[in-house]
């Protein structure tokens, strides 16, 4: 799959590839039981601190969409394959209303933002 | 580097790797006429499926022409290929590692056959034990692997002009950065090797010539790193490498002129499946049919994978080759 890092986004760096492996899996780029990069591999090509992709790879794992085995690495779950049509629906609904109320991107990620944590 | 050099590489090449496999059996054939007046006459030449009973007799001299004829045929047919095919390194290195091969076989197996029968009255008593086939066929690999070793890797050629312009691209922001990373397996690779692998263990348990397992042994290796690779598209640019780390390749991003999709037809194309060279030198990594990966180098060079999603790796690596001609 693919994975990209923007260093200039607000997004911490590890945010950035947790929320693009949910992404895959949504969209069946991610299959249970398909292995991710080595977290070493995935650094050196994206020039950035193993940690990062540590820290991404255990809340995927605290998430449930990968296993962390030793010697295997980290593997899709069967969980993983969430259907995420129903939320790319009310998204598109949620993205039309907002710039009918003139709301701003950033506006629009703080409301989400407070939504979730409730 | 320009069309020239390659050529110029290659004949070179097919000079050396030629003469050291010539050499190589003209010592052993040296060192078995050497032998004449204790062989027997004629000597066992052929064994079936008894070690200790041959099946074919002849003269010495028959037997070393015999031999002379194949090397120089397998030169020929692996020299034509680095000959006409042989733009990347990769395609010269496995040339001249058979080419030596070829004649470090021919000159064990001549050796392990006519070195003992040194003595004996008749012919038929000759041997022809299992770990004497085996040893002929690994010891020439130590020569080969040299040979390969020796050959130079193409030397760095960025390409002068921009990615074509019509290859397709992803939208990446500047300063973002981004690797495509994706498993290439599948294809009858697996199930092949394990028949192969079966038929000859059956064959070496039938014959009883325990030693001749190595045979199925190293094949085995051979399949297990051959059949499974991890595909990556970063700022570097191309890499494939074997999941368990060897072979593989790398094509450097500013020495991509356009990546795209290509339909590969293994056997029409290249023949069949693994690493290939096929039509045009072009190199393949070939483990299925369908899709793949085509890379356009500089010096005429090209590479195949055949990768699922080959689309997207196609236009990353395309995105990330523009921004080393800025």
């Amino acid at each position: 799959m693919l994975w990209r890092i923007d260093a200039a986004s607000d997004e911490p760096l590890y945010a950035q590839l947790v929320a693009q492996a949910h992404l895959a899996a949504a969209r069946g780029q991610l299959a249970p039981g398909d292995r991710l990069p080595t977290a070493r591999e995935l650094a050196d090509s994206l020039d950035l601190n193993v940690h990062t992709v540590l820290k991404a790879y255990q809340q995927l794992r605290d998430e449930g969409l990968i296993e962390l085995r030793r010697g295997r690495g980290a593997v899709v779950t069967a969980r993983a394959a969430a259907d995420l049509s129903p939320v790319e629906q009310a998204l598109a609904v949620l993205v039309r209303v907002a710039r009918e109320a003139n709301l701003s991107t950033e506006t629009l990620t703080v409301l989400v933002k407070e939504a979730m944590s409730r | 580097m320009t069309d020239r050099s390659w050529r110029a590489q290659a004949r070179t090449l097919v000079l050396w790797s030629s003469l050291t496999s010539f050499a190589l059996f003209a010592a052993a054939a040296a060192i078995a006429w050497s032998w004449r007046d204790d062989l027997p006459d004629p000597i066992a030449s052929h064994w079936g499926t008894k070690a200790g009973a041959p099946d074919g007799f002849g003269s010495l001299s028959s037997l070393i022409l015999g031999d002379t004829v194949l090397v120089v045929l397998l030169c020929a047919l692996f020299s034509a290929i680095a000959w006409f095919w042989g733009v990347s390194a990769i395609s010269r290195r496995m040339v001249a590692a058979s080419n030596v091969w070829a004649g470090g076989f021919s000159a064990s197996l001549l050796l392990f056959m006519v070195g003992p029968q040194r003595g004996l009255p008749d012919a038929t008593q000759a041997t022809l034990p299992g770990w004497a086939v085996a040893a002929a066929i690994l010891l020439p690999l130590v020569p080969a692997v040299v040979a390969a070793l020796l050959v130079r890797r193409d030397p760095p050629s960025p390409s002068t002009a921009p990615v074509a312009a019509d290859a397709p691209r992803i939208a990446l922001a500047d300063g973002e950065r981004a690797v495509w990373i994706r498993r290439a397996d599948g294809g009858p690779g697996l199930i092949v090797g394990a028949i192969v692998m079966i038929a000859i263990t059956l064959l070496v348990v039938w014959l009883r010539q325990w030693a001749l397992l190595a045979v199925p042994v190293l094949l085995a290796a051979v399949f297990v790193a051959t059949f499974a690779y991890t595909v990556r598209v970063d700022a570097t640019g191309l890499t494939v490498r074997s999941l368990i780390g060897w072979p593989g390749t790398h094509v450097a991003a500013d020495e991509v002129e356009r990546a795209s999709v290509t339909e590969v037809h293994p056997l029409r194309q290249f023949g069949g499946f693994g690493w290939r060279v096929g039509r045009g030198g072009r190199v393949g990594v070939v483990l299925r049919s369908g899709d793949g990966l085509l890379v356009e180098q500089s010096g005429g060079r090209s590479l195949v994978v055949t990768v699922d999603d080959a689309a997207t790796g196609a236009a990353l690596l395309n995105t990330l080759a523009d921004r080393t001609h800025r």
